[in-house]
């Protein structure tokens, strides 16, 4: 049984509000990390009156959310399933400063209340009023892929007609100074744009929040044919890794031939990055690849961006300049490979068609 | 300090605690309802401001049941912590 992805929100260091365009112009922010560039006002997407309390993130889920649906010419989807690494870091980092300054006697309830993994989920939810599956995923690199097996599994199951499925973190500057010290990121701000070109330790951390609308059969709105996905956690070699792309492809007859693209979450970190030139250089040589975090930066998931960027090439039938990394843009696009991992413990394969 | 100066700073502590951005300190009526059909706030407001009196007032209000009263409008709750306050 088929999966569509027939309908897009996206949320991003770039400027991905607007589907009706595709390359927009590429951002730098020469940054730390990369944030969100927020819609001009969210009153066009919610409520003032509960808009007022939501945190950026939980704005950033919603919109998206519903700029997915609205793309796809849908309601009231069959499930609502989130992906997230960290949840709503900006509400758990307030109610727990809030307690700390006060010796632990209060609590902010609305902080306190937002900060779960599932708000987004559920808020989305209830502003569409949507009874139906609702659940989140929370296993860091494979959360927003936890989420879409769930979603496939449900549609191919007849469970569900469609489902809503978003990949979602932020960042915020305590969580940047946290993490630094577990140096994964860069120490200087840095050109977003140039990031595969200066490869060294560390990289550029992120945020986003993509939404699709997958549904059962082909529509007016469809991007793309999601084929199917994998996932390898902690291979001991890259032959693993190999191995799953090759059951993939057979899975779905296809062979590394007929690969059109490789997108890779290369990051600009040189020991991760050479996980992808090993598994490009054995099995796709000649292929073009392409890269997608000196857009979005690295967040847990991150991939949804990934996934959001190869549905649009297929769509449009376009590569961004900005995002080829070796070869050169083949002239048709019919079959796209996205190939992440997060820190070398968790990959993941995604095949996308052209329909 | 006096009623008049306390409501002043209610409004202004109630708009940021609330995150009432549309709401301008002299568009609340001290005399007017706060939640309802005045500023409309509800429940999780509530508890906010609950919290808001016992960090800023040091007045700890033990059954939320009080606060149909207390919270009827800012006036009400300016004069209820003139009194705790004077009380403690």
């Amino acid at each position: 049984m088929s999966t569509y992805i027939s309908g897009i929100g996206c949320i991003s260091p770039q400027k991905t509000i607007d589907n009706s365009v595709f390359p927009a112009e590429a951002v730098n922010q020469n940054a730390l990390f990369l944030q969100c560039i927020q819609p001009e006002s969210y009153r066009d997407y919610i409520n003032p009156i509960l808009s007022r309390r939501l945190s950026k993130i939980i704005k950033m889920g919603i919109t998206s959310a519903l700029i997915s649906i609205k793309d796809a010419g849908i309601s009231n989807p069959g499930a609502i399933i989130t992906g997230t690494g960290l949840g709503c870091v900006e509400d758990t980092e307030k109610f727990l400063m809030t307690m700390l300054d006060n010796n632990e006697t209060l609590m902010n309830p609305t902080n306190f209340m937002q900060s779960t993994y599932n708000t987004i989920s559920s808020q989305i939810a209830i502003i569409l009023k949507c009874f139906n599956y609702n659940s989140t995923y929370v296993h860091r690199g494979f959360s927003f892929e936890s989420a879409l097996t769930d979603a496939i599994d449900l549609m191919q199951s007849t469970v569900a007609e469609s489902a809503l499925v978003g990949g979602i973190d932020e960042i915020t500057e305590n969580h940047f100074n946290v993490t630094s010290l577990l140096g994964h990121w860069r120490t200087k701000p840095q050109n977003n744009l140039e990031l595969f070109e200066h490869k060294q330790k560390g990289t550029l951390p992120g945020e986003g929040s993509v939404f699709f609308t997958l549904t059962r059969n082909k529509q007016a709105s469809t991007y793309c044919e999601l084929k199917g996905i994998k996932t390898v956690y902690k291979p001991a070699t890259m032959d693993v890794v190999a191995g799953s792309i090759c059951a993939l492809l057979a899975e779905n007859k296809l062979t590394a031939h007929n690969i059109d693209l490789i997108i890779t979450g290369m990051n600009g970190d040189q020991q991760g990055d050479a996980v992808y030139d090993e598994i490009c250089q054995t099995m796709f040589d000649t292929k073009a690849v392409a890269g997608f975090k000196n857009l979005c930066g690295e967040y847990h998931t991150a991939s949804a961006f990934g996934l959001w960027l190869a549905a649009n090439i297929l769509k449009w039938q376009e590569v961004p300049k900005i995002s080829i990394y070796k070869g050169f843009r083949p002239n048709t696009i019919q079959n796209i490979l996205l190939h992440n991992h997060v820190e070398g413990k968790q990959h993941s394969i995604m095949l996308l068609s052209k329909v | 300090m006096e009623e008049n100066e306390l409501i002043d700073k209610l409004r202004k502590e109630i708009i940021q605690q609330l995150n009432l951005e549309d709401v301008k300190p002299e568009d609340i009526d001290p005399d007017s309802a706060l939640f309802g059909e005045g500023l409309g706030l509800d429940s999780i407001d509530a508890l906010e401001i609950i919290v808001l009196l016992e960090k800023n007032y040091g007045i700890k209000i033990e059954d939320p049941k009080q606060g149909k009263t207390i919270f009827a409008s800012i006036r009400i709750l300016a004069k209820y912590i003139l009194a705790n306050q004077k009380a403690q």
